[in-house]
């Protein structure tokens, strides 16, 4: 885990491309985003660029400053410095006619408890569009499905638990058929079958919107995002093609039996190899082999071990990272 | 690419509006259900027919030997001085918790997460709740007294007099209404808007004969006064208009710091 090579900072973001498939205009931009809450400061120097028809999971502990930039770029909140803005729109002074193209959850979404889940439908879609009132029902029915809300439909919400309120959100986020869907923690209320639906939802809208999701909720966005931004303590540390970021760059592990603390020394002499760990495993040893030149790695690294006839290897393969394992790096690391 | 919303259906069309209107009808449509839709219009008809309409009945059965001429301005009197208190008070405490409630609840947040301009938010409870109470606590009362002037007094209430002092009270309404939203717009709890507002009012009523009459000009206080006499035709011994013009200039003042202050609210 020490050895994770994604570049990490405050001063010069890595300038990771985003897949080819996603490297539309950017819907999304920020320079310099900040917002201060008092001594707070809540977002520092945030820059963003979000591509048209991806979907980018904000990620970050509680507290990171992921609300914070959204609601900046829905202009709910003004920014203390910086500028932001979607489909090229400023969100401080025309934040109306970027919201009438974006659908928005909130993290703990909250309506008119007197009315039912489609009056609320009908309420929200009419901020959006106008027509015949059969054309609004129908377009209420397909959003009604898409989140499961059809028997539903006629309760107040009142009565709504979590995960149904949350469905109802994601539902009044999408009546409109937005451009860009922000969702501020899609899953978060929901057990995991509504989780799993969501995700499904959302790969089913990338098609036609680009989502930007704020979660905590590392298994989700290792799923579905294309990037992963990642904020701590407002700051982004991390922002990159969710692949390059789990790709573990220059590491490679092996599974070897035999006398692996020789080979660990012999390797540790080689000029290209910078770091050996080894940790024992079940039936045998677990080397990390981190070098400076990612050729080499490829072409003389399992060949300089097997040179030494004593030594089996079993498993071999450029080492991949979870995504929590990346998180917790990158936010530990800022920490210390 | 341009700022319009993508409609799929060919029978949708995007709502459009612009400027501080954007999102207004729609809020109005939800307003004025919340009145006219739900038990609200006529537990407050109710409340100022019995209250309005109870005492200035009573005074016309109970005339006791009073000429016809008082007896008329007795009645009209009553009715425009019992509204001026009684709905100012009505306003406050109805009203307490329309922005406060929705800021506290998390409804705001997510109306002005729409297309909606904020001013249009604050305007349509304004327009709503304003012709909530000028229906049910003003036209109302004021034709069932008519109705039962002419059975019950011995001389007709002249009407046009009588519609100039709805106006004024209408006035005296516009102003309660704007006040309690413009201090829900500056507050965050309920205490600080029925407080001053109630305070507003009741002060009026105690201290308004002890007080300089510069002062007691500056207020709404004397509304009540100024409606009465347009209705019996007795002008007052001050200009009537004095407290209309200033009424009304503080009614703009606070919508537009009422405005100003929710346009820069951070949700």
């Amino acid at each position: 885990m020490e050895s994770l090579s994604i570049e990490v900072g405050l001063e010069t973001p890595p300038p990771l491309a985003v897949p080819e498939s996603t490297s539309g205009p950017a819907v999304i931009h920020t320079t310099g985003l900040s917002k201060r809450f008092g001594s707070i400061e809540a977002l520092a120097d945030l820059d963003l660029s979000v591509p048209q028809h991806s979907i980018v999971g904000f990620l970050g502990p509680n507290g990171a400053g992921k609300t914070t930039a959204i609601k900046l770029l829905l202009g709910l909140s003004r920014p203390t410095s910086g500028q932001a803005t979607v489909f090229g729109l400023d969100v401080v002074r025309e934040s109306t006619a970027i919201r009438s193209r974006v659908g928005y959850l909130a993290q703990d979404p909250r309506f008119y408890t007197h009315l039912t889940a489609r009056e609320t439908l009908e309420f929200t879609a009419k901020f959006f569009f106008r027509g015949p009132k059969s054309a609004i029902q129908n377009r209420i029915e397909e959003t009604l499905d898409l989140v499961g809300l059809t028997d539903k439909a006629d309760r107040p919400t009142k009565g709504f638990s979590g995960g149904e309120r949350q469905r109802l959100g994601i539902a009044q986020a999408q009546v409109n058929h937005p451009d860009l869907l922000v969702l501020d923690e899609p899953a978060a209320a929901l057990d995991p079958l509504g989780r799993r639906d969501v995700l499904k939802i959302m790969e089913r809208l990338r098609e036609h919107t680009t989502i930007f999701y704020s979660t905590h909720i590392l298994d989700d966005v290792q799923r579905v995002s294309d990037q992963v931004v990642i904020l701590h303590q407002g700051r982004k540390v991390a922002d990159a093609n969710t692949s390059q970021l789990l790709d573990g760059g220059c590491a490679y592990q092996l599974d070897i039996r035999g006398d692996s603390a020789t080979a660990k020394s012999a390797l540790e002499g080689q000029p290209w190899v910078s770091e050996v760990v080894l940790s024992a495993t079940e039936g045998g040893d677990r080397m990390t082999v981190t070098v400076t030149d990612q050729d080499a790695g490829d072409s003389l690294l399992l060949r300089s071990i097997l040179r030494d006839d004593a030594l089996t290897v079993t498993n071999f393969g450029r080492k991949q990272h979870n995504l929590e394992e990346v998180f917790l790096n990158l936010v530990e690391g800022e920490e210390t | 690419m341009t700022a319009t919303t993508r409609v799929d259906s060919v029978e949708l069309v995007p709502a459009g509006g612009s400027g501080w209107t954007v999102g207004l009808s729609n809020l109005l449509r939800k307003e004025f259900g919340q009145w006219w839709t739900t038990k609200l219009w006529w537990i407050q008809t109710l409340i100022w027919l019995i209250i309005l309409n109870g005492v200035t009945t009573v005074i016309m059965l109970d005339s006791s030997g009073m000429e016809s001429d008082a007896l008329v301005d007795e009645t009209v009197q009553t009715f425009f001085l019992v509204a001026a208190t009684a709905v100012g008070i009505a306003i406050v405490l109805t009203l307490q918790g329309s922005i406060v409630g929705e800021r506290e609840l998390g409804t705001a947040a997510w109306v002005v997460s729409k297309p909606v301009s904020r001013t249009a938010f604050v305007a349509s409870k304004l327009i709503a709740h304003l012709t909530g109470f000028a229906i049910t606590a003003i036209l109302i009362p004021s034709a069932l007294f008519l109705v039962t002037a002419q059975f019950l007094l011995p001389e007709p209430v002249a009407y046009g007099p009588f519609a100039m002092g709805m106006a004024v009270t209408a006035l005296n309404v516009l102003f309660y209404v704007v006040l309690t939203l413009a201090l829900g717009c500056l507050f965050k709890g309920r205490g600080p808007i029925a407080g001053i507002g109630i305070t507003l009012i009741l002060m009026g009523q105690f201290f308004k004969g002890m007080l300089p009459e510069a002062i007691v000009l500056a207020t709404p206080w004397l509304l009540g006064d100024v409606a009465a006499s347009f209705a019996i035709e007795q002008p007052p011994a001050f200009d009537r208009m004095v407290p209309m013009i200033v009424v009304g200039i503080e009614i703009v003042i606070l919508a537009l710091v009422g405005v100003w202050r929710f346009n820069r609210e951070e949700f």
